[in-house]
């Protein structure tokens, strides 16, 4: 009797066991078993880059987009991450990352160091002239401020004038800065100076330590920081900025952009891309169907 | 500071450490070959070389290094150059050391006495054994702290490598701190990663100058001397003077022989001249000239020495006497006139044109012209015995036993056996000067050239310098030229004296003759002159 009851614990415990492994080897196939059916015609259509493995050069200071992961800092994780890697996963290659300062981004991918950017990059006319985008994404921009917001910032408009302005290096937002000097000695204010850093964490640092007032960046980036200072930190305000993010690739390959730009629309219509805004808990209306910009 | 634990033992943070080395160590090795070869151009005796070394140096060391970094990686592609990421950093990093360490290698070759290199040229070493047995030794002990300072500077510069991609310390704190916000514990901690290494830099440093100190192996040197706190001059330098003082105060056991005084009768005299002038030519200057910045040294300078004679060459300073001896061994070039020894034109080729550095040291060491200079010159370095026996072996080939052996005998013979081991800063003047001789005797040479070997000595050491060169004289029948200001000395040991004046010689005789009824007004007036002195010197 004892004996029986012994193997129908060690089943029972077998069974438990099973279920962790099952559940184990599932996990990863579930979260791949996004691969939308398009996919294959598409590996049949862009042949050149299954099997591969790519580099995409990203700025990995922004969590939620892209950084280190906390728990296995040897990994990549965020949205952009998730995205790069369902795009690739769709025409057959894998990613490497290559991290590099913001400003380092367009270099990096003309001089061949790296095929591919996809890192919370805003698509301009200006960067056009170095890359290609395939935009994916809306942006809205968030005002980060000191609690109690001191110097009463509520954007990029005259509030900002005399205060001083954290921005990374290479960042659209930095011309629009610039563009308040003249406004703001118009109104017979002081212009707004700018501190260039080259990377999310300098910025936030420059608050926390007095030395800006403000540090306006993608709204998310922002209430990433807000989380982590809660009672240091504050958002004023999220502001709309004319663009749209985007992923930049080589301007010589225009079929890989084609390519790039196929599988992101099955990705999309196979709603991945909603789900990794909500895993990633971005708002949802930063989704965007996709478009090509280039310098002409 | 439990953060901070974290951080310190993270392995994503320890990983980083390896790539920070791998870009310091090709940073340091790429720049220590580069150095050498910009150190090699800038002291190149071709004009085109060292111009172009120099453009090198201006452009990169005048630009930043994060420019460099960026320009091998993003730049470089371009060109279809795609370095991976570490090679690309430490290239740059290579690139922008080298100046720094050709400039400390060129101040460690230029820091070595010019007179070392001056009595190595004359033992006939060529500049590649100049190089690798007198300079390098030398020059390399004076740059490790300076190389010490350029291994920290590098390791802490590879931390620029993180604007282009390499994960190294810098660049994974950087990440880490993005990520976590932990800004400050992430920071501290590989600042701690760093200090360890600069630490451990350093320690090398330290270790490497107390394994090359020359002292090491005769004084009681401890490696504590080197520690920061410890006061080495005040604590070290007295000791050391105290014994070297006791060395040389105690009187020398293997003291030279006296002999007596050599007080030639006019008949020996007229015999030896006799025996002399049916000997063959030993060295003959003919119609010699040369100038520095258009005033003439040499003037048209004729003299002939035979095999077994004594010339003194007098005259005051400027007279030309050193400049004479000089281009005997063709250590200074000149302008016109012809120069044999042992009959023939040593440094010229068969055609008539100057040989190569390195042809003419091979003929200077087969001509066998030796030399003794002013200031000694014994390389540093080395002990007495290795002073001796060094150059038989890397110029004329022996081998160690037999070298060291020679050496023995050398030592032997001008008495100074007992400090074989000594470094030349242990030893007086006097013996230096000793063992110089004993050093330019070595090889056997057909002509010993002696450029006034007792002026830079204390009145008290110039005898037994001059007691040696005497018995050289008397007992070995050496060929010699002698510069000197001793009109006693010559007067004993030379067969004939010549006086300089001008770059020309005024007047030459039989030594006793001259010195006794210059017929020359200048020659009478030196001679009274330093007559006078001589007294007053013996009154004072």
């Amino acid at each position: 009797m004892q004996k029986w009851l012994f193997t129908k614990a060690r089943r029972a415990w077998l069974a438990a066991l099973g279920a962790v492994i099952a559940a184990g080897l599932l996990t990863p196939i579930e979260a791949q078993a996004a691969t939308p059916a398009g996919c294959a015609a598409l590996q049949d259509k862009y042949p050149d880059w299954k099997g591969k493995t790519l580099t995409n050069a990203i700025n990995p200071h922004t969590p939620g987009y892209e950084a280190i992961d906390p728990k296995d800092p040897s990994k990549y994780v965020g949205f952009d991450i998730d995205l790069g890697e369902a795009i690739g996963d769709c025409l057959g290659f894998t990613l490497t990352y290559k991290p590099v300062v913001f400003a380092a981004l367009l270099t990096t991918l003309a001089s061949g160091q790296a095929d591919i950017v996809i890192s919370d990059i805003y698509a301009t006319k200006e960067r056009a002239k170095a890359a290609d985008f395939i935009t994916y994404s809306k942006v809205f921009d968030g005002v980060l401020v000191a609690k109690g917001n001191p110097k009463g910032i509520h954007g990029i408009d005259l509030t900002l004038c005399g205060a001083a302005a954290a921005e990374n290096t290479g960042f659209v937002e930095v011309p629009l800065v610039q563009d308040m000097g003249p406004k703001c000695k118009d109104a017979g204010k002081p212009e707004p100076t700018l501190q260039l850093y080259d990377n999310n964490a300098n910025c936030i640092q420059a608050i926390l330590a007095g030395r800006a007032d403000t540090y306006i960046n993608d709204v998310n980036t922002v209430d990433q920081a807000v989380k982590a200072y809660p009672d240091k930190l504050e958002k004023a305000i999220a502001v709309t900025i004319p663009y749209s993010v985007g992923i930049a690739v080589p301007k010589d390959k225009p079929k890989f952009r084609d390519a790039v730009l196929a599988a992101l629309i099955e990705v999309q219509k196979a709603g991945v891309h909603q789900e990794l805004l909500k895993k990633w808990e971005l708002d949802p209306a930063n989704f965007k169907e996709p478009d090509i910009l280039t310098a002409d | 500071m439990s953060l901070f634990l974290h951080y310190l033992s993270l392995p994503y943070l320890l990983q980083g450490i390896e790539l920070t080395l791998q870009v310091t160590a090709l940073g340091l090795i790429g720049g220590l070959i580069l150095g050498l070869i910009l150190a090699g151009m800038q002291l190149s005796r071709f004009w085109l070389l060292s111009a172009l070394a120099r453009g090198y140096t201006v452009i990169f060391r005048g630009t930043p290094l994060i420019l460099q970094m960026v320009f091998a990686y993003d730049a470089l592609p371009h060109i279809g150059i795609k370095l991976p990421a570490v090679l690309a950093a430490g290239l740059a990093l290579a690139c922008n050391e080298a100046p720094f360490i050709a400039e400390m290698l060129r101040a460690g070759v230029l820091g070595v006495d010019r007179g070392q290199l001056l009595a190595g040229q004359a033992l006939g070493m060529t500049p590649a054994v100049l190089m690798r047995r007198i300079i390098a030794p030398q020059a390399i002990r004076t740059m490790i702290p300076a190389f010490g300072n350029e291994a920290v500077s590098a390791l802490k510069n590879s931390s620029l490598a993180s604007v282009i991609a390499v994960q190294e310390l810098t660049l994974r704190s950087t990440q880490l701190a993005s990520s976590t916000f932990d800004f400050f514990s992430i920071f501290f901690a590989s600042g701690l990663i760093y200090l360890v290494l600069t630490g451990a830099v350093s320690a090398i440093q330290l270790a490497l100058e107390w394994l090359l100190d020359l002292d090491r192996a005769s004084r009681q040197r401890q490696l504590a001397d080197y520690l920061p706190w410890r006061r080495v001059d005040v604590a070290t330098k007295p000791k050391l003077a105290e014994q070297t003082a006791a060395d040389t105060a105690t009187p020398e056991p293997a003291e030279l022989k006296e002999t007596p005084p050599l007080a030639l009768t006019s008949e020996d005299r007229a015999k030896r001249a006799a025996t002399i002038a049916r000997n063959n030519i030993a060295v003959e200057v003919k119609d010699l000239r040369k100038s520095y910045h258009g005033h003439a040294v040499l003037d048209g300078l004729d003299l002939t020495v035979r095999i077994g004679e004594v010339v003194a060459l007098l005259g005051p300073s400027g007279s030309g006497k050193s400049t004479l001896l000089r281009c005997i061994n063709h250590l200074e070039h000149w302008e016109a006139g012809e120069i044999r020894v042992g009959g023939r034109r040593l440094g010229f080729g068969d055609d008539g044109r100057t040989l190569s550095p390195r042809a003419i040291a091979n003929e200077r060491a087969n001509v066998g012209v030796g030399m003794v200079f002013q200031q000694f010159n014994l390389f540093a370095h080395l002990t007495a015995k290795e002073n001796i026996a060094g150059p038989l072996r890397w110029v004329h080939g022996l081998g160690r036993f037999e070298a060291e052996r020679r050496a023995g005998e050398l030592l032997e013979r001008v008495g100074l056996s007992h400090r074989a081991d000594a470094l030349p800063r242990h030893l007086s003047g006097g013996q230096q000067q000793r063992v110089a001789i004993a050093r330019a005797l070595a090889p056997n040479p057909s002509v010993l050239l002696l450029d006034e070997p007792t002026s830079a000595l204390d009145p008290e050491l110039v005898n037994e310098v001059l007691e040696v060169i005497r018995r050289l004289a008397i007992d070995d029948g050496l060929t010699m030229i002698i510069s000197t200001h001793q009109i006693r000395f010559a007067d004993e040991v030379a067969d004939r004296v010549a006086f300089l004046n001008g770059g020309v010689i005024l007047e030459q005789g039989p030594a006793h003759e001259v010195l006794s009824h210059p017929r020359h007004p200048l020659t009478a007036r030196f001679l009274s002159v330093m007559d006078a002195e001589r007294q007053k010197d013996a009154v004072a």
